[in-house]
């Protein structure tokens, strides 16, 4: 094994996992208008559900993502419903009240599996050339992450997506086309919460399980999202590749201590920087 | 005209609070004469510093609109300076308390004059950057050697060199509460300056704001100053009452607190944030709840009073009030932050 | 609106009020036994070290009744949450003393959290034992102040003894080189440091050290620095959940690497399980099944009881600290501090773990006698765990 491309690459999966959070984040802030802190919750929502569903004998990864994926459309569908579209007019007050709803899930958590962490087996890894090892957990982060963000580039830019888009420029039209925005705005919530679940439970192997588990990635996530801009695809993917990678970089070659905090003083330089967020860069209008 | 001149009558001065905040701070003044147990005197010292930092918050987050989520930094860089300051260099308290406050304010400024070209959740996301990484360093290094050869800083914090061995708690008590009522007044009769007012329209409309002619960037710098001020106040207070510095104090979680109570009590309304700090601290701490009982009834409370009170406990009700008693049209000041959205158009 | 908002008020008075009336009278039927408070974090991060820590701490006290109680009276325990803070521990510190009456406290988990413990039990004159925090600052206090914090005893290991016991064993499985990783917290820093002191004469080296940050732990450069360099041993210094994430993505680029944890979560089978054993993996303890009479009828009670075989450190040490308490007690005849410190200082009390005596500096001492405290190292198989050092 050859450090460099391994740190690299390793690097890249990193990203994935930011990204694959970071989408469902982005879908809510753009057409929710929500920064959702309840987002690391639900990740760690599915990835009790996997472990639990291991603990029976079903280990499949993809029955998983989908039960953990549903039930959390469940409880994101009644959060919408019931908190999130009332109190739609004080954006302060939903972030704080999705904070509470996190604190809520993992006590739930805690409660139902108990404070001590859970483990499943994460399996070998594949070698590839020249003893590179490609861990299976990052190769499920980084492809589910792009399909994810191109699935989502790909709804918004073509006639199912319509409404989303509308809705996130201006709702007030969308309602007066006949769109049933209420229902348009929960679905949403409850869509990306499912997307956070989903990639709790295919994650879950890859590390130990606890209540606090979300409050990293969440994060990181949040950072991608309002940096990157909640309506760039693309920018949100190669912003998270490169803090993954950047991270991992400075991990080996400096010091692990250090390489969250060049993390966040590379977004403060950039937020310096730009203080638009790196989309002003393309000319985005105000 | 000084920013600073308070405003006179007009729709400014609220004809409900005086009485009832006067009955209030009379209530906790003899509180501790009805020989509660220590304890009790104890939640409700920790409760004060705590509210004059939400309310300390409240400046910068809700009278100022900039929704810092770092306003730890100032309160931990307080009580860092309390404990490197008299441990270390071995100044005596005052002074380092009083250097502790200046340096706070220091950091302050340096975190408003680079927040203030930002907006909206870029100034959350630098601010609570800022905080994560003083976090960082004050959790994961070792500064300086203790006397026993083992080291200071890290999770374990560092000592703050008392010149009294058992603070007795009346006198922290009363020392707190004074410190909270002093803050809050400065902070009540700033909201209701001039210079509040500008901030106001800031908060609520930056490009109206800028049409105006107020250069708002100052304006900004000049919130995160004052606010930093106040908070590296109680940070200095909680170091001397704690007698310890630990990396708790930088945490987001703390900071995230602050937002919190704010959000509870009534952004913008610096009595809403003082006492929805102090109620939610000692309903949490003094009920001696089981730790699930205690997190469940945290997050419940918060969920509930949002839903029903979005924009805070005081400052709902406050609104309230004023459409029951003035149907004329004139309305209360209002918050930054908590303000609904499609209103200011 | 209103008709909305009254039931949810009504709810949570109806809660709030149940809770409180029946903490009341709770404290109040009870005032004819002798209380120990006990201080833990249960909530939060460290919720999972503080709740093995009460059911340690629960044991004893059943145990110290069904042995007819202290000086005719019963035992119970109150339990606090310190939430990992310095102020909440300090503040629950003094309700246990103030508003429980208790006699004696035991906690609390974290160093910085113990400290703050220790200022109140100085001031309130009340015994505090101490089961795991394991910073110099606090034997280092009763040394020079000594006639402030003399209440103040530790069962748990000084960071010089864990040291020690890691180097003892790396000369005992002939390492050259080893490897040293944890979370970048103070504890681990020292305990990396005095490590090196201790193994320096013995002419071994550290490879690797590195330290990652808990709040965005880079795992996977850490394990290819560690698989590079490359050891005899990974020493893994990380008592917390993320050892156990940290262990997997080792195992992905070394499968081969032997690693030596200091504990923890490393040592709940449960998740052990899920740690592929194509090298061996070593865990420290300071009782484990097999190693003494007591230390496997404690480990098989635990296992009835909760479900689960303790990890032999957080879930073990609070049992003793409980059981050296009563145990004092019962010799000085009374549970006046004043009287116990005395009996505390000279006498020999036996733990799960072995006898406790304390120095100077109030610390348990170590020996190498039979019964003597010294820890011991265990390596997992398939189907448990063995004690491999120190040999017999």
């Amino acid at each position: 094994m050859s450090p460099l491309p391994q740190v690299l690459l390793d690097g890249l999966f990193a990203g994935g996992t930011y990204a694959l959070m970071a989408a469902g984040m982005a879908l809510i802030l753009g057409v929710v208008k929500v920064i959702n802190l309840s987002h690391g919750a639900f990740f760690m929502l599915g990835a009790y559900v996997a472990c639990a569903l291991a603990e029976r004998g079903i280990d499949h990864p993809l029955a998983g993502a989908l039960l953990a994926a549903t039930i959390a459309f469940a409880f994101g569908v009644f959060l919408g419903k019931s908190f999130v579209n009332p109190a739609r007019k004080y954006p302060f007050a939903l972030a704080v009240g999705t904070l509470a709803w996190a604190l809520l899930l993992e006590e739930a958590a805690h409660m139902v599996w108990g404070p001590h962490p859970l483990s499943v087996e994460s399996g070998a890894p594949w070698i590839g050339p020249g003893g590179l090892v490609i861990r299976k957990w990052g190769v499920v982060a980084f492809l589910s992450s792009l399909a994810l963000l191109g699935g989502l580039k790909a709804l918004l830019a073509t006639r199912p997506g319509l409404p989303l888009r509308l809705i996130a420029e201006d709702e007030e039209i969308a309602g007066s086309l006949g769109m049933d925005v209420a229902a348009i705005r929960y679905l949403t919530f409850g869509g990306a919460c499912a997307m956070a679940a989903a990639a709790g439970a295919l994650l879950s192997p890859s590390g130990a399980v606890t209540p606090t588990m979300g409050r990293a990635p969440l994060l990181l996530s949040l950072v991608v999202v309002i940096v990157a801009g909640m309506d760039s695809v693309v920018a949100i993917f190669f912003l998270s590749v490169a803090l993954g990678v950047l991270g991992n970089a400075c991990a080996y070659f400096l010091s692990p201590q250090w390489s969250y905090v060049a993390l966040l003083a590379a977004v403060s330089l950039l937020l310096t920087a730009r203080p638009a967020g790196i989309v002003a860069l393309a000319g985005r209008r105000d | 005209m000084s920013p600073w001149r308070t405003l006179p009558s007009g729709p400014w001065a609220d004809p409900f609070r005086g009485g009832w905040l006067a009955a209030g701070i009379g209530l906790l003044l003899l509180f501790p004469l009805s020989s509660p147990n220590a304890y009790f005197i104890d939640v409700f010292t920790t409760g004060f510093l705590l509210a004059a930092f939400t309310a300390s918050w409240d400046v910068i987050g809700g009278i100022a609109g900039q929704f810092t989520l770092g306003h730890a930094l100032p309160f931990g860089v307080a009580t860092y300076a309390c404990a490197l300051l008299t441990s270390v260099a071995g100044w005596p308290l005052p002074l380092a308390c009083a250097a502790a406050v200046l340096l706070a304010a220091l950091v302050g400024t340096a975190m408003g004059a680079l927040s203030a070209p930002l907006s909206g959740p870029f100034v959350a996301l630098l601010t609570l950057s800022l905080g994560e990484i003083a976090h960082e360093v004050a959790a994961g290094h070792t500064f300086f050697s203790g006397p026993g050869g083992y080291a200071w800083g890290g999770e374990g914090g560092i000592p703050v060199t008392l010149p009294w061995v058992d603070a007795p708690p009346l006198a922290s008590y009363y020392a707190a509460l004074c410190l909270l009522c002093l803050a809050s007044f400065a902070m009540l009769r700033l909201s209701r300056s001039r210079m509040g007012l500008i901030l106001r329209a800031v908060a609520g409309s930056p490009i109206t704001a800028q049409a105006s002619g107020i250069p708002i960037e100052r304006f900004k710098r000049m919130a995160f100053t004052v606010g930093s001020v106040f908070a590296g106040t109680a940070g200095a207070g909680f170091a001397v009452h704690v007698g310890r510095a630990t990396a708790t104090d930088l945490s987001l979680e703390l900071s995230f607190q602050a937002a919190t109570f704010a959000a509870v009590g009534g952004c913008g309304t610096i009595v809403g944030p003082v006492v929805g700090a102090l109620v939610l601290h000692v309903l949490l701490q003094a009920l001696s709840l089981p730790p699930s009982a205690r997190v469940l009834l945290y997050a419940l409370t918060l969920l509930v009073t949002l839903r029903f009170f979005p924009g805070g406990v005081v400052g709902t009700v406050r609104m309230a009030a004023w459409r029951v008693l003035r149907k004329d049209g004139v309305r209360p000041p209002r918050a930054g932050v908590g303000r609904p959205e499609g209103d200011g158009r | 609106m209103n008709t909305r908002i009254g039931p949810f008020l009504r709810l949570l008075a109806v809660v709030a009020g149940s809770v409180s009336s029946g903490h009341i009278a709770l404290a109040a039927s009870r005032s004819d036994t002798l209380k120990i408070g006990v201080l833990a974090p249960m909530s939060g991060p460290y919720a999972a070290g503080g709740t093995s820590f009460v059911q340690a701490a629960t044991l004893a006290v059943e145990q110290a009744n069904a042995d007819g109680g202290v000086l005719g009276q019963q035992v119970t325990i109150v339990v606090s949450d310190s939430q990992g803070r310095v102020d909440v521990a300090k503040s629950e510190a003094l309700r246990l003393v103030s508003q429980e009456k208790v006699a004696a406290l035991v906690g609390a988990y974290l160093s910085e959290e113990t400290v703050g413990a220790m200022e109140v039990a100085a001031a309130q004159r009340v015994l505090l034992i101490v089961p795991v925090a394991a910073t110099a600052e606090i034997t280092d206090k009763v040394q020079k102040e000594y006639e402030r914090y003399r209440y103040v005893f530790r069962v748990g290991y000084s960071l010089r003894q864990w040291a020690e016991l890691i180097g003892a064993f790396l000369s005992d499985r002939g390492a050259r080189r080893y490897a040293f990783v944890g979370a970048g917290i103070r504890w681990n820093r020292e305990l990396g440091e005095a490590l090196e002191g201790i193994v320096a004469p013995k002419g071994m080296t550290a490879s690797y050290s590195g330290f990652y940050s808990p709040a965005n732990p880079a795992f996977d450069p850490v394990a290819v620095a560690v698989a590079v360099s490359p050891p005899d041993m990974v020493v893994l210094g990380d008592p917390g959940r993320n050892s156990v994430s940290f262990l997997k993505r080792l195992r992905e680029v070394a499968p081969a690497l032997p690693v030596l944890s200091v504990g923890g979560a490393l040592g709940d089978a449960r998740l052990a399980a899920s740690i592929p054993l194509s090298a061996p993996v070593y865990v420290q303890a300071a009782a484990w099944k097999g190693g003494s009479p007591g230390a496997t009828a404690y480990a098989e009670k635990f296992e009835h009881r909760y479900g689960a075989a303790p990890v032999g450190y957080s879930d073990t040490l609070p049992y003793d600290a409980v059981t050296v308490l009563v145990a004092a007690w019962r010799k000085a005849g009374s549970a006046e501090p004043a009287a116990v410190v005395p009996v505390l200082e000279r006498g020999a009390f036996a733990g799960v773990a072995g006898t406790y005596r304390f120095d100077a500096a109030h610390q348990a001492r170590w020996g190498t006698g039979p019964g003597d405290l010294r820890g011991t190292v265990v390596r997992w198989e398939r189907d448990g765990a063995r004690i491999v050092f120190p040999p017999h």
